[in-house]
């Protein structure tokens, strides 16, 4: 018993069973056939923690797999094995360092098995070429910066700020990308200092070679040395966010629903909220108990997962478009988006959040008309009043804007003083019929049937400004009061009731209308 | 020693925190530079200053006048402020009339511009009804933007609507918007013939031709070019005011008309 606690004390260590990492790669070469299963697929097969790092490259970590299986010769042979079962030819790599298994994968085909503590030995041969190949895998990882040339690895990192980018996602595919210019410029140094193999690179003196080509070089270096230059960062399956309900007896109307509607977002919008994700797209499915399912689908102009927005939004949308029957199974789901990042500041105004614009919007939408809001446009025309609606946008920057085309710079200086004011029309959408008296040429009197245009005598006016356009059209086409061709005369008339009014004269019709008034 | 009431008064006064205790109203602004956060300034500069700022945010304002007036002109101009001060702003457009060409010439940045168009229709025929309900519409409408916040100015314009259609709603309308508003950092503004919100109001402000003596209209006040109209001499009187702005002020703007206007 003394003897134990002595020797425990003496090296503490080495009761401890020190954990043996053991990592394995498929590589698939290119083929001229397309791969009938992909590689995720197959590392699912082995073990939860796998990385893709193309979609002709995964990693797996096998470690404790070997009680399981066998030696890791066995586990080799049994990934080949079942790759090949599912029509996909690969390179087996299986090594106590990923970044060893990863280049023999892409060196050697076959099978290949390294001995815990002989990675060194088995890279040193390989061409030192064979490290263009793995310039985006390295690129992407995390926790090390994209490589970059002779001499410019401060600067460029300050220069552009980039950041590697994350590995794959499942179900994302990406292939294997050309190698960057910095990585060319980085092999053709050490084909002049006369590098054949990966071995000889392993053997330069590291404060040297950082002080000659940045600290990437160490990254490479550590490669050909057989170390891991990070560990393994598992791909995640994307999370399915669905929820249903069974109900025993089936409801009718909204206001039922709603209750039904939360209970079921609620918990959607805390698992949202825990994987810092937003609600992309809304799907609400209704199983009417004809069997039928009423499915509804609301792509929301923001990630959003506010339960009270969500519910909203759904229940605005099954107003204006209600089921055909009583309902008896709810189910919702979302497709997931990256959540949004906000920093507010106190420097300027809030504006209304995403959520409560396509609130907003929505009961807008319900109450007037989906076509009945929107933010207006102009539109490149000469048609009198033309203009178009848009989408009315959900974000906004909060930055204070200068108008700077080169139309509204052109614009008289006086007319966009601070001392004037810019003389705007209201226009009628549908022209009002008038009857014009005509005195030498010019509009004496307006008068019109219609309520609230009395009309009266000409005081002044101006014109006739001829307008005509679209005169290739149809001339059938369009509607009465927006032909999709006109030509007319337009003239502005001041009456003795005060009010201004801009007329006009279709010239085929000869009938007049009044088209604005100005205010 | 207690002190007395006059004292306490005299010292609040000279300390300037008086606002909440006795009636009086802090000056204007103590160092002649408008509160954007208390005001949404018009833009027009000799305006702006007449009314303290410009129409006080957390209120329903009224611009009233009668038909070419220079009410839109003024409400755009109001809207292009707006947006120049990077807010968001919405459009309640009762009879659809708005002239996206004169917005845009006026400076408006049409993507921070959420238009609501009416239904209300200027002949309605037989439909008696036809225009009361697109008038509650809109004012439904209204309310909703008030509710959702944070747009900088909001404005409801029935400046051609059937003065009876107004005058059938409850005036406890007016009252609710009111209290909607208050606290907010909106701004409410009402565009009408005649004054709809009365004492609702925040500010109210009508516009005419004539008042300061410009003139017959058409001889002086309304000018015409060789083509088109070009502008016409409009005047502001504030004819209530509950904030900042002093009653019964008069202000002259000049409209000129816009390239293609």
């Amino acid at each position: 018993m003394r003897n134990v606690t002595l020797e425990s004390q003496s090296n503490p260590e080495s009761h401890i069973p020190h954990p043996v990492f053991l990592y394995a790669c498929l590589y698939r070469p290119p083929q001229s056939e397309p791969a009938r299963a992909s590689l995720a697929v197959i590392a699912q097969e082995f073990s939860p923690r796998y990385e893709c790092h193309r979609d002709d490259l995964v990693s797996i970590d096998v470690s404790g797999l070997e009680r399981l299986l066998g030696p890791a010769r066995v586990i080799g042979e049994e990934l080949r094995r079942d790759a090949a079962s599912r029509g996909v030819r690969v390179h087996v790599a299986v090594a106590g360092a990923r970044m060893a298994a990863l280049v023999l994968a892409h060196a050697r085909p076959g099978v290949t098995i390294v001995e815990p503590g002989g990675e060194a030995g088995a890279l040193a041969p390989l061409a030192i070429g064979i490290l263009e190949r793995l310039d985006d895998v390295v690129g992407a990882d995390p926790c090390v910066p994209p490589s970059q040339g002779y001499g410019e690895a401060r600067q460029s990192a300050k220069r552009d700020g980039s950041r590697p980018g994350p590995t794959l996602r499942s179900g994302q595919a990406r292939g294997s990308a050309p190698p960057s210019d910095a990585m060319v410029e980085t092999l053709s140094v050490f084909k002049r200092w006369g590098l054949k193999t990966l071995g000889e690179l392993a053997a330069l003196p590291s404060a040297d070679l950082a002080s000659r080509l940045g600290r990437q070089a160490l990254v490479w270096q550590a490669i050909a040395r057989g170390d891991d230059v990070r560990p393994l960062v598992p791909t995640l399956e994307e999370e399915r966010f669905e929820s249903s309900l069974e109900l025993e007896w089936p409801i009718e109307g909204l206001e039922p629903l709603s209750f039904v509607l939360t209970r079921l977002l609620e918990p959607l919008s805390t698992r949202l909220e825990r994987r810092d994700r937003g609600a992309a797209v809304l799907h609400v499915l209704l199983r009417l108990v004809t069997k039928d399912v009423h499915a509804r689908r609301l792509e929301l102009p923001a990630p959003m997962r506010d339960v009270r927005a969500l519910r909203t939004l759904a229940l605005l949308d099954l107003e204006s478009h209600p089921p055909a029957g009583a309902v008896d199974r709810v189910a919702v789901v979302i497709d997931p988006t990256p959540g949004r990042v906000l920093q507010h500041t106190l420097f300027t105004r809030a504006q209304p959040t995403p959520e409560q614009v396509s609130t907003l919007l929505a009961r807008l939408g319900a109450l007037m008309g989906q076509d009945r809001l929107g933010a207006p446009a102009t539109v490149d025309s000469y048609r009198p009043g033309a203009f178009a609606m848009m989408p009315f946008a959900t974000e906004h920057d909060d930055q204070r804007r200068t108008r700077g085309t080169r139309r509204e710079q052109d614009e008289p200086d006086a007319a966009r003083s601070a001392l004037n004011v810019v003389s705007a029309l209201r226009r009628c959408r549908q022209p009002v019929p008038a009857r014009v008296t005509i005195d030498d040429g010019r509009p004496a009197r307006v008068t019109t049937d219609r309520r609230g245009f009395v009309g009266g005598t000409v005081v002044s006016c101006a014109g006739p400004w001829r307008t005509s356009g679209n005169w290739w059209a149809d001339r059938s086409g369009g509607t009465q009061t927006q032909p999709s061709y006109w030509n007319r005369d337009e003239w502005d008339v001041a009456l003795n009731d005060g009010a201004v009014y801009r007329i006009f004269q279709d010239r085929d019709t000869e009938a007049w209308f009044i088209d604005a008034i100005v205010d | 020693m207690p002190l007395a009431r006059a004292d306490l008064e005299s010292l609040l006064r000279t300390r300037r925190l008086d606002r909440t205790l006795t009636t009086a109203l802090p000056p204007l602004d103590p160092a002649g530079i408008p509160d954007e956060y208390v005001c949404a300034p018009t833009g027009h500069t000799a305006l702006d200053a007449r009314l303290g700022g410009g129409f006080p945010r957390g209120h329903l304002s009224e611009i009233v006048g009668p038909r070419s007036s220079g009410r839109t002109s003024l409400l755009l101009q109001m809207l292009a402020a707006a947006t120049a001060r990077g807010e968001l702003v919405a459009l309640v457009d009762a009879l659809d009339m708005l002239d996206v060409a004169s917005a845009d010439a006026a400076g408006v940045q049409l993507d921070r511009l959420l238009w609501v168009r009416g239904h209300v229709v200027t002949n309605p025929g037989l439909c008696r009804d036809l225009n009361q309900r697109a008038v509650e519409q809109a004012i439904r409408a209204f309310t909703l933007v008030l509710q959702a916040g944070n747009f900088g100015l909001v404005a409801f314009d029935a400046g051609e609507a059937p003065a009876d259609a107004i005058r059938r709603l409850p005036f406890t309308t007016w009252m609710r918007l009111q209290r909607l508003i208050e606290g907010s950092q909106t701004a409410g503004v009402l565009v009408g013939s005649e004054s709809m919100a009365r004492s609702s109001s925040g500010l109210t402000v009508k516009l005419g031709i004539g008042a300061s003596g410009f003139g017959i209209r058409g001889t002086r006040a309304i000018r015409f070019g060789s083509r088109l109209f070009e502008g016409f001499d409009v005047d502001v009187r504030v004819i209530r005011a509950r904030a900042r702005a002093r009653e019964d002020a008069t202000v002259a703007l000049r409209t000129l008309a816009a390239c293609g206007a």
